[in-house]
């Protein structure tokens, strides 16, 4: 399978009051298409910090991110906005959206914003609907933000995710703001999508969310501490199987 | 405490609590200087004219058998008068330095004798002149044009006398020294004006009663005299109107900058409030009480307020002197002391503390709950846009610059507020301008509409006026036209001033007839129809108000000796001698000999030249005929009138750069405003893919749109505010009905993109700090 992202000795250097705070340090790792890459650990141990390095939206200090075989790094700014617009797609930890906006032209913000692909506002509306109406959430297209629940809006940012079908998912904590049934639903959403083949990398500290992922990285300390490769899941009983071995291997690694 | 967290504040705020000073420091500044200037001009006015000892009527007659009569009849009522002799000059006849004086209004000499005072630079009152002296008024003197200085050779001639005198120095001059009075006076010894008044063609006698003004009026208005004007003190005074022109303007200026820091201490102020709702609501969540919490925004409102009271203080100081300048020159200020400024500024600073508090209302509104709610109440939450994306084919930018306008209107409303002031501000005086420079400005002088006007001063005596001469002039200047193939109409206008009655109501007006190609249809009429007939006259709408007569009703005017009945057929507006006017039948057969003065030769082509052509002729009419000064028909009014438009110009200049100076101000501090509170928004757009060009665009439409929005605004708005305001100056000069000159290329175009230019641009350049936005800033959305 081929790597969509290639991550070579990367460090993450901050200085705070004159000190030096390595948040990442030489971090090397890969992940191939169709692949779902949950990264796990304790808090500061700079997941999302090598979330937003790999995805291009943080500078890093050394090392190398290759994204579908071309480096990061020496992209323009200009460049890595049309990256992030076409090649990649973000779901973070609070649903995210423009207030002023309904949540259906939420959605489709980044496809109107596209030159990549040449469809008339009509297409890019029907595609928007489509995409909510195969995440259950059609109904609230014309509703504004604050009127949907926390769960229906995190679908809605998947949605504007897959809008210009990206590469990859980048996904920061997507189920941390969600209650039980909320979560569940929403990666059951991602599940499906990695399913259906689309590469997706995600912070989490949920064992369940976790478990879904074909492998896991454990980050400790700014370094890849471990690295578990479960594959995919079929059924109901397998993954609960998986919670339960992640969760053995986790409190292996200490957390 | 307070001032830990003022400390604080001033540090983290640092662009927008500079800019709100200078705007504090502006508005106090002007506000200060404007005031004490117009309440100098004002109290100097009263007090110069008092020192003068300008009289309560004047009048003035060229007329020697007319002279006798009116001492007669003062005799007769022991009334109080002086009677100063002075000649007329023709300017040609001036040589200063060996040049040429090329003055355009009517200048005279007169000696001290029963002259009203005047006052040398010192401000002491001249009480004699030296045989060889003269002194020439401020206007003169300091003008860039006539190059005086003391010690110049100045050179008259009248009626083949000459004599050369040295300039001793300046005079103020009460009487004479208004710019709109239209003429000047040099003071000459009374040896030297005896030399010129022996056997002199030309005699005016300029008469001033130390009577009751409104007693002698009625009583003087019976003598029926052939005058050539009239006016009592008030009149004088108001003559001194352009004088108080610029202070006036930066009155107006001074108000608008109040109004624009109201609105946008007002914008800050709600706009800090609904960025601190976490903050207070959390101090509202611990006890702290509502005065409490506004008193910490008061203190830093004080404390700026302060600031910009004391700097503006200082800078209004140099700043209104450097404003009465130019008055100071021409008259005898009384100076306001510095006590007013400092009281100005004062009221000003607390007018701006007063009204933050009224601002920080809102806190009483906010509630622990708000903090939790991320400013809302729980209830209702805010309305998303209008528009939407998916219906329509902008750009994302676009749509986003509008659906924020239109979904987040009243934070763009303070915006919307000021551009539209900022625009008036502009369109307002240079429509002004235009106007008082327009050839539509004839109208409101009696005028014929025409294209060209020669000018040179025709020196009216007692004797030897006729409407032969006057013929011949105009038919000389036709004969030059003809042979240069140009078709053209060829008029002048004469004036008299003559008492006209209705019932038991008399007055003195001016009165016209049209001499040449031209027939009373031509002017312009209010109401009614031109005469048609020699016993039918139209009056101005002073002249009816004041005698009470309508058009159908029969008046009496005297001409010379001659008593007659004429039909008003019609009503006009005239801004001669404050709206007064008669207009003739152009076949009327009056009396030349008695006519007081004439305006210059007025041109109509009528073969319709196009602007090109028609610069082309007034070359030629330069060269042609160099005894006279060529004019388009708006520059001869516009010079009648004291070079008005001249004066409010140089304003202009001043008017647009404070403008462009408060919007560049206001867009800095709403741009950085909107950036910080839309941080998250700008991250997490970032991080979908939005490069730092659509979101600085985005941040810049919005202030283009709005700017668009204000043009449109202020253009609508331009013509009722100028009727209300600059046309109410025009009526009380005795124009009632005014159409404005608008240069659409100008006003709509031209100075509203410069403004948009500089904002836009300016919005782009306070955007380029969204560069410093990294998308990871999503976190901070609320």
């Amino acid at each position: 399978m081929s790597e969509v992202l290639k991550v070579k000795d990367l460090c993450k250097t901050y200085i705070i009051n004159k000190r030096q705070n390595n948040v990442l340090r030489n971090v090397n790792f890969s992940v191939s298409q169709g692949e779902m890459l949950g990264v796990m650990g304790p808090s500061g141990s700079g997941k999302s910090t090598l979330l937003y390095s790999v995805s291009g939206m943080d500078s890093f200090t050394a090392g190398e991110v290759e994204f579908q075989g071309r480096s990061i790094a020496k992209m323009s700014k200009r460049e890595l906005a049309a990256l992030r617009l076409d090649g990649m797609g973000f779901i973070f930890q609070q649903m995210y959206m423009l207030k002023n906006l309904s949540i259906l032209d939420n959605v489709i913000l980044p496809a109107c914003q596209s030159r990549k692909r040449r469809e008339s506002r009509k297409e890019v509306v029907s595609r928007g609907e489509a995409l909510m109406r195969k995440l259950g959430i059609i109904e609230i297209g014309d509703n504004d933000i604050n009127e949907v629940s926390g769960g229906q809006l995190q679908r809605a940012c998947i949605c504007r995710s897959m809008m210009n079908h990206p590469d990859i998912i980048f996904a920061d904590e997507p189920t941390g703001a969600l209650n039980r049934a909320s979560s569940e639903e929403v990666m059951e959403e991602l599940a499906k999508l990695n399913g259906e083949g689309t590469t997706i990398m995600l912070v989490t500290h949920d064992v369940k969310v976790a478990a879904k992922c074909t492998r896991i990285l454990y980050m400790d300390d700014g370094n890849i501490a471990g690295e578990k490769v479960m594959g995919k899941y079929t059924t109901q009983k397998e993954l609960r199987e998986r919670e339960r071995a992640v969760s053995g291997w986790l409190m292996e690694l200490g957390w | 405490m307070y001032f830990q967290i003022l400390e604080r504040d001033l540090k983290r705020k640092k662009t927008m609590n500079v800019i709100l000073l200078i705007f504090i420091l502006l508005a106090v500044t002007f506000i200060a200087s404007s005031v004490n200037n117009m309440v100098s001009v004002v109290t100097t006015l009263d007090s110069y004219l008092e020192k003068a000892n300008i009289p309560e009527y004047c009048f003035s007659t060229m007329d020697g058998r007319e002279m006798k009569r009116f001492e007669r009849f003062a005799r007769e009522r022991d009334y109080d008068y002086r009677c100063l002799e002075m000649l007329q000059i023709n300017p040609q006849d001036i040589k200063i330095d060996g040049r040429a004086f090329a003055y355009s209004n009517s200048a005279y000499i007169s000696s001290l004798k029963n002259s009203t005072k005047v006052f040398d630079e010192e401000e002491q009152n001249i009480t004699r002149v030296g045989r060889g002296e003269i002194y020439v008024a401020a206007e003169l003197f300091y003008s860039d044009q006539f190059h005086m200085k003391k010690g110049s050779r100045i050179k008259i001639s009248l009626d083949g006398k000459t004599r050369e005198f040295t300039l001793k120095g300046c005079m103020k001059d009460a009487m004479f020294g208004s710019s709109m009075i239209g003429m000047t006076r040099m003071l000459v010894s009374e040896e030297d004006f005896a030399y010129f008044r022996k056997d002199a063609s030309a005699m005016m006698y300029f008469v001033g009663v130390y009577e009751d003004a409104k007693d002698f009026k009625g009583e003087f208005g019976k003598l029926m005299l052939n005058t050539l004007f009239g006016f009592d003190g008030d009149e004088i005074q108001f003559m001194y109107l352009m004088d108080m022109l610029t202070a006036a303007i930066i009155l107006i200026v001074s108000v608008c900058l109040i109004l624009i820091s109201m609105v946008m201490l007002h914008f800050m102020i709600r706009f800090s409030i609904a960025e601190e709702f976490r903050e207070i609501g959390v101090m509202k969540a611990i006890g702290i009480s509502n005065f409490r919490i506004r008193g910490l925004y008061i203190t830093k409102y004080f404390a700026i307020s302060m600031a910009g009271m004391v700097i503006g203080f200082l800078v209004s100081i140099p700043f209104g002197n450097l404003m009465l300048d130019g008055a100071s020159r021409n008259m005898i200020m009384a100076r306001v002391g510095v006590w007013l400024n400092l009281l100005c500024a004062i009221v000003a600073a607390m007018g701006v503390v007063w009204f933050c508090y009224l601002c920080t209302g809102k806190v009483k509104s906010l509630s622990p709950v708000d903090a939790i709610r991320k400013g809302e109440n729980g209830e209702r939450f805010s309305k998303k846009g209008f528009f939407r994306l998916g219906r329509g084919r902008l750009r994302p930018v676009f749509f986003l610059a509008i659906n924020d306008i239109f979904s987040g209107a009243g934070r763009f409303f303070s915006m919307l507020l000021i551009f539209t002031l900022g625009i008036l501000l502009i369109i307002i005086p240079v429509n002004s301008i235009n106007t008082l420079r327009s050839d539509g400005l004839l109208s409101w002088f009696n005028m014929a509409p025409c294209d060209h006007v020669l000018d040179k001063e025709t020196i009216f005596t007692s004797v030897g006026n006729s409407k032969e001469r006057l013929e011949n002039d105009l038919e000389e200047i036709r004969g030059v036209l003809r042979d240069d193939g140009i078709r053209a109409k060829v008029f002048r206008e004469v004036m008299y001033r003559m008492s006209i009655s209705y019932q038991d109501k008399t007055m003195s007006s001016l009165a016209f007839i049209g001499v040449g190609d031209v027939e009373a249809d031509a002017y312009a009429y209010l109401e009614g129809t031109a005469p048609q007939r020699a016993d039918e006259v139209a009056i101005t709408k002073v002249v009816s108000e004041k005698i009470g007569a309508k058009i159908g009703d029969d008046v009496e005017i005297k001409n010379g000796e001659r008593t007659k009945t004429y039909r008003v057929t019609a009503i006009n507006q005239s801004m001669n001698n404050m709206g007064e006017g008669i207009r003739f039948y152009q076949e009327e057969a009056l009396d030349f000999s008695y006519a007081a003065g004439c305006f210059g030769t007025q041109i109509q082509y009528q073969d319709g030249p196009d602007a090109g052509e028609k610069d082309r002729r007034k070359e030629f009419l330069k060269q042609r005929f160099q005894d006279y000064k060529t004019y388009t028909a708006g520059e001869y009014i516009n010079q009648m009138i004291g070079d008005a438009a001249g004066q409010m110009d140089g304003m202009r200049q001043m008017i647009v750069l404070v403008v462009l100076v408060i919007n560049i101000l206001v867009t800095v501090l709403m741009v950085k405003s909107f950036i910080t509170k839309e941080k998250g928004e700008i991250g997490m757009l970032k991080a979908i893919g939005f490069g730092n060009g659509s979101l600085v665009i985005w941040q810049s439409l919005r202030i283009g749109i709005v700017l668009l929005m204000a043009t449109v605004l202020a253009v609508l708005l331009s013509t009722p505010l100028s009727q209300v305001s600059v046309a109410y100056v025009f009526q009380m000069m005795g124009a009632y009905h005014i159409e404005f000159e608008i240069k659409p290329l100008e006003v709509y175009v031209l100075y509203p993109l410069l403004v948009l230019v500089v904002t836009t641009a300016t919005g782009m350049l306070a955007s380029l700090q969204i560069r410093k936005i990294s998308p990871s800033e999503t976190s901070n959305i609320e």
